[in-house]
């Protein structure tokens, strides 16, 4: 400490402090940093010690409030692991127990989903169906992740009729499948090969930014014709079937 | 002595202990495993003691409280022999109940007939010496008045008297005695000290502190330094390891001469306060023999709780391997000299594994196969095999004259966060854990981390082609590494599964996470312990994993269940460190108490406990061939220890910091150890484990003698440039991995 500067009385006695408890080497900004806690915990069992004061209708703070408070404290943020008894006990039941056999050939050995992490942990908003005033069907190139979308259903390449696919709409999907349904109106009928007859005219084109398109796959399915099915909402397809194509 | 620990209030089983006359100090109390208690002979020698100080009318006022106490909790039986017997001078009766009662934390547990609500209340009551006699049942409101009359019982003050008395009768013994008695001092003094700050005798134990505590040892400076700043008994509270250092016993090992020596000084004084103090506390362990030198004395001790009783160290414990699977290795050009139980008619033979098949019969060190369940070996599992016995022909010879090269790797720009590395087996990859709760994966080699491709894409590759596995990976996410993120607190342990699909880290916040090296993504959190992990490890076939933390416990956890299957309790302080043995049957933890715990995975008992290390313990490491282990700490000390009859019998000193990781090569000639010092240090294992072979251990007394050769055993001292060596690795070629954060 070089004489012209002069540190606040606090923080001299922090220096003390961990100079007594043999801790020589840190960082100057450990002082603050234990300032901060110092001032930030004495603040709060005095503010909640007055609480518990003027519960009891006393006039002023007194010893047993700040014990109490200190007490509370201590039992909410300073929790200290179980006692050792406790420890022991529940160590020799937990160790009766025979180990487990072990099933083969069971492929990744994980708990049950319940307690894995591996299920969606999202779910995304189901787009409002949009009528359309004209005969055929408006498709509108949504985004949709996944099951959930509720487009009329759209008949997609190789299944020339309209595909009612069951599925709850939406259902969670699990991460890993995670996959894009996007509907692209075929522009001017040129689709591709496997188009069955449009019957109506799609919709003009419309660009999809691409960025919305993850890296993730994307099930592209063209806008087909003829939703003789009004009104239902598309239901999921599952991954597994063939109508995918790519554009 | 008092059974302090796991004291099962049976008013009966007192009642006939007490009768008997005080016998030595051998106490059958068997504190550090809390199993329950055995009887407590030698507490009547500790009411006795208090007797002859008690007054007449305050005997009368004891003897009512504890009947009062014992029929409260209808133990009728008990309080029958107490008034019948109520009458005799020799009247050990009663503070043997209430202390026993008062002094079972472990009862809590075990208790059915006590009430488990005081009894409970009672858990960090302190069991008193006798002048104290502090059976501080304050809580207890009968009672109370009339025990509380006990804590002045023995003035505070006298309790220097009674310190300086015993030191002046120990500096004036024979020199072989000296060095064994005074192993009292430690233990004695904080005991003392505690009991003062236990009964609020805040002055006395302060001027207690500043005159005794420059006398001790200079390795238990850290727990001095602790104890300085703990004045009240609030103070007390929150401090598990304190409160566990009161209510288990301190063993010390003491020699029958010494031993006797003692005991006739101390009764033959008018105050025996102190005999009760040490039987209250302290386990004295005699054996038949020369008393040890102070340097024997010296090696072994430096724990929280003493050195390990001998029946601790006497169970069999299989330390040899498990027999290896025999696998067909694809014919190679190199001819080695193979095992080849049929001989096939053909031109060229294949190569059976010779590693383990050498011996149709069972090794009798090694366990049963199926001893613990065990994952059955995949077909990916078998071809990591065959690259492992083809990596292994291709293995350096390592030894004195032949060391190994050394290639570190520094983590750069780290910041002083990295808290945690591991090397998968084949060394393709490395993980490190860091300050700001990330785990980052990095490919050692060329080839680049991908993830797996998501389901939709895997749809529409063809299974059936040879290239499958190159297949499902996702070249779009090739990248030199990856960062996991999810917890949510500095990442203090890490390692990677054998089969190199998981990958386990463990942090601060409390839980383990179990990471797919797959898809990069985070599978299981385990929550168990709700305090710090300090380390975790996979067990060396995988699906098992072991856990050590905060919480004083190891835990064992198998990868599909969600809950540990193994809870190894015992340690006074937190668990630093965690590793399994080779053979999967054994996990090692060291401590904070400056312990080494051997646990049996079948059972979850301690099967070893090995003391001597000065600090907590960082690192841990098993010969290959699994009879040895080494062990550092924040001594800067390597010792190493032979498991099959739980002896110390190497030291290494040279590092001047804490050592972070040991390593021993792929066929146990070298050992690296790798420190805060900035080095990396080679030692001789061959030559340290060799003199043994023909040493005659003194297994029964357990006493070792240790040479001095540490310096013949180093073999090399490598610095780096001010980066601290956090973890070791030897590639399966024998070149020894190294890696550290750069720390200008």
């Amino acid at each position: 400490m070089s004489a012209p500067k002069t540190i606040p009385k606090d923080a001299q006695v922090m220096i003390q402090i961990l100079k007594d408890m043999g801790i020589t080497e840190y960082e100057p900004r450990v002082i603050n940093q234990m300032l901060e806690f110092t001032y930030r915990y004495v603040t709060t069992i005095i503010e909640d010690a007055k609480i518990y004061a003027t519960h009891a209708k006393k006039s002023s703070v007194d010893a047993d409030d700040i014990k109490l408070a200190i007490q509370c404290r201590m039992d909410q943020s300073f929790t200290s692991p179980p006692p050792r008894d406790f420890l022991l006990e529940v160590a020799r039941q937990k160790n009766q127990t025979p180990l487990p056999l072990i099933k083969p050939y069971t492929g990744p050995r994980l708990p049950p989903d319940r307690y894995c992490l591996t299920a969606p942990n999202y779910r995304l908003k189901s787009i409002q169906k949009k009528m359309s005033s004209s005969a055929g069907r408006i498709s509108v190139p949504r985004l949709s992740v996944g099951a959930v979308s509720s487009r009329p259903t759209t008949p997609t390449l190789g299944t020339p009729s309209v595909q009612s696919v069951t599925s709850k709409v939406g259902a969670p999907v699990s991460l890993t499948g995670q996959r894009f349904t996007v509907q692209i109106p075929p522009p001017s009928q040129t689709a591709t090969t496997k188009t069955t007859t449009p019957s109506t005219p799609a919709v003009s084109n419309v660009l999809i930014n691409p960025s919305l398109i993850g890296s993730k796959n994307i099930l592209i399915t063209t806008n087909m014709v003829s939703q003789n099915a009004g009104g239902e909402p598309l239901k999921r397809k599952h991954e597994d079937d063939d109508d995918y194509d790519a554009l | 002595m008092a059974a302090v620990q796991g004291g099962v209030v049976d008013g009966k089983e007192e009642v006939s202990i007490k009768a008997e006359p005080q016998s030595d100090g051998t106490g059958t109390g068997d504190a550090a495993d809390g199993t329950p208690p055995s009887a407590s002979p030698g507490s009547g020698a500790a009411a006795g003691g208090g007797k002859a100080a008690a007054g007449a009318p305050e005997d009368q006022q004891t003897l009512l409280a504890v009947l009062q106490f014992l029929s409260r909790n209808k133990l009728s039986e008990s309080a029958e022999i107490l008034r019948r017997e109520a009458g005799l001078p020799e009247d050990a009766l009663e503070p043997k109940g209430t202390e026993t009662s008062g002094s079972g934390p472990g009862g809590a547990g075990d208790v059915d007939g006590g009430d488990p609500a005081s009894l409970l209340s009672r858990v960090t009551v302190c069991p008193a010496a006798a002048p104290a006699l502090a059976k501080a049942g304050d809580d207890q409101p009968d009672v109370s008045v009339v025990l509380s009359a006990y804590s002045q019982q023995g003035d505070p003050a006298l309790y220097q008297v009674y310190y300086r008395d015993l030191k002046k009768f120990i500096e004036m013994v024979l020199d072989c005695h000296r060095a064994e008695l005074s192993q009292v001092f430690y233990p004695l003094f904080v005991h003392m000290y505690l009991e003062l700050v236990y009964n609020n005798h805040e002055n006395e134990a302060k001027a207690f502190f500043e005159k005794f505590s420059g006398d001790q040892e200079c390795y238990y400076e850290d727990d001095l330094r602790v104890l300085s700043g703990l004045t009240k008994k609030e103070h007390m509270r929150g401090n598990e390891t304190l409160l566990d250092f009161r209510t288990s016993k301190f063993v010390l090992r003491i020699s029958r001469d010494s031993y006797q020596l003692l005991k006739r000084h101390l009764q033959e004084r008018q105050n025996n306060q102190i005999w009760s103090i040490i039987q209250e506390h302290l386990y004295i362990d005699i054996f038949d023999g020369m008393p040890r030198s102070k340097s024997q004395i010296d090696a072994m001790s430096g724990s929280l709780a003493g050195e390990a009783k001998r029946e601790a160290n006497k169970a069999k414990v299989y330390y040899g391997l498990l027999k290896e699977p025999e696998i067909e290795l694809p014919l190679d050009d190199e001819d080695e000299e193979a095992e080849n139980e049929e001989g096939k008619p053909k031109k060229k033979k294949p190569k059976k594994d010779s590693m383990g098949s050498k011996s149709k019969k069972q090794d009798p060190n090694a366990p049963s196969q199926n001893r613990i369940p065990l994952p059955e070996l995949k077909d990916s599992d078998k071809l990591d095999k065959i690259m492992y016995m083809k990596e292994a022909t291709k293995r350096i010879r390592l030894g004195a004259d032949n060391l190994p090269s050394i290639c570190f790797y520094s983590f750069l720009n780290a910041y002083q966060g990295l808290t945690a590395v591991d090397f998968t087996d084949d060394s393709s990859l490395i993980a490190g854990g860091f300050a700001d709760s990330t785990v980052r994966v990095w490919s050692v080699t060329p080839k680049k981390l991908r993830k797996v491709k998501s389901a939709a894409d895997l749809n529409l590759i063809d299974k059936e082609s040879d290239d499958v596995l190159e297949r499902i990976m996702d070249e779009k996410t090739a990248s030199e590494s990856k960062i996991l993120c999810g917890h949510s607190g500095p990442v203090y342990g890490i390692s990677f599964s054998p089969d190199r699909n998981y990958l386990l880290s463990s942090a601060e916040d409390g839980t383990v996470r179990l990471w797919s090296l797959q898809t990069f993504t985070c599978l299981v959190a385990y929550k168990g312990h709700n305090y710090p992990v300090w380390d975790t490890q996979f067990s060396p076939f995988g699906y098992y994993f072991v856990s050590g933390g905060h919480d004083r416990v190891a835990r064992l956890w198998a990868t599909d269940h969600y809950q540990p299957l193994r809870m190894f309790a015992g340690h006074l302080a937190d668990v630093t460190c965690t590793c399994f043995h080779p053979n999967s049957n054994y996990v090692v933890t060291g401590s904070s108490d400056r312990t080494i715990r051997l646990w049996d995975v079948l059972t979850g008992n301690c099967v070893r406990i090995f003391t001597g290390h000065k600090g907590p313990i960082h690192a841990l490491a098993f010969s290959p061939n699994g009879k040895f282990l080494a062990s550092g700490a924040t001594d800067g000390r390597v010792l190493l220890w032979d498991i099959g009859h739980g002896l110390m019998v190497g030291e290494l000193k040279g590092h001047t910091d804490t050592v972070y990781s040991l390593r021993f090569s792929r066929d146990g000639e070298i050992l690296a150890s790798g420190s805060m010092d900035n080095t990396v240090r080679l030692w001789d294992a061959m030559k340290a484990f060799d003199d043994l072979e023909t040493d005659d251990f003194t297994a029964a007394t357990g006493h070792i003698h240790l040479q001095d050769n540490s310096q013949e055993l180093l073999l090399g001292t490598y610095m780096t440039k001010s980066t601290p060596v956090i973890h070791l690795h030897f590639t399966r070629r024998n070149l020894l991995l190294a890696a550290g954060a750069y720390n200008p």
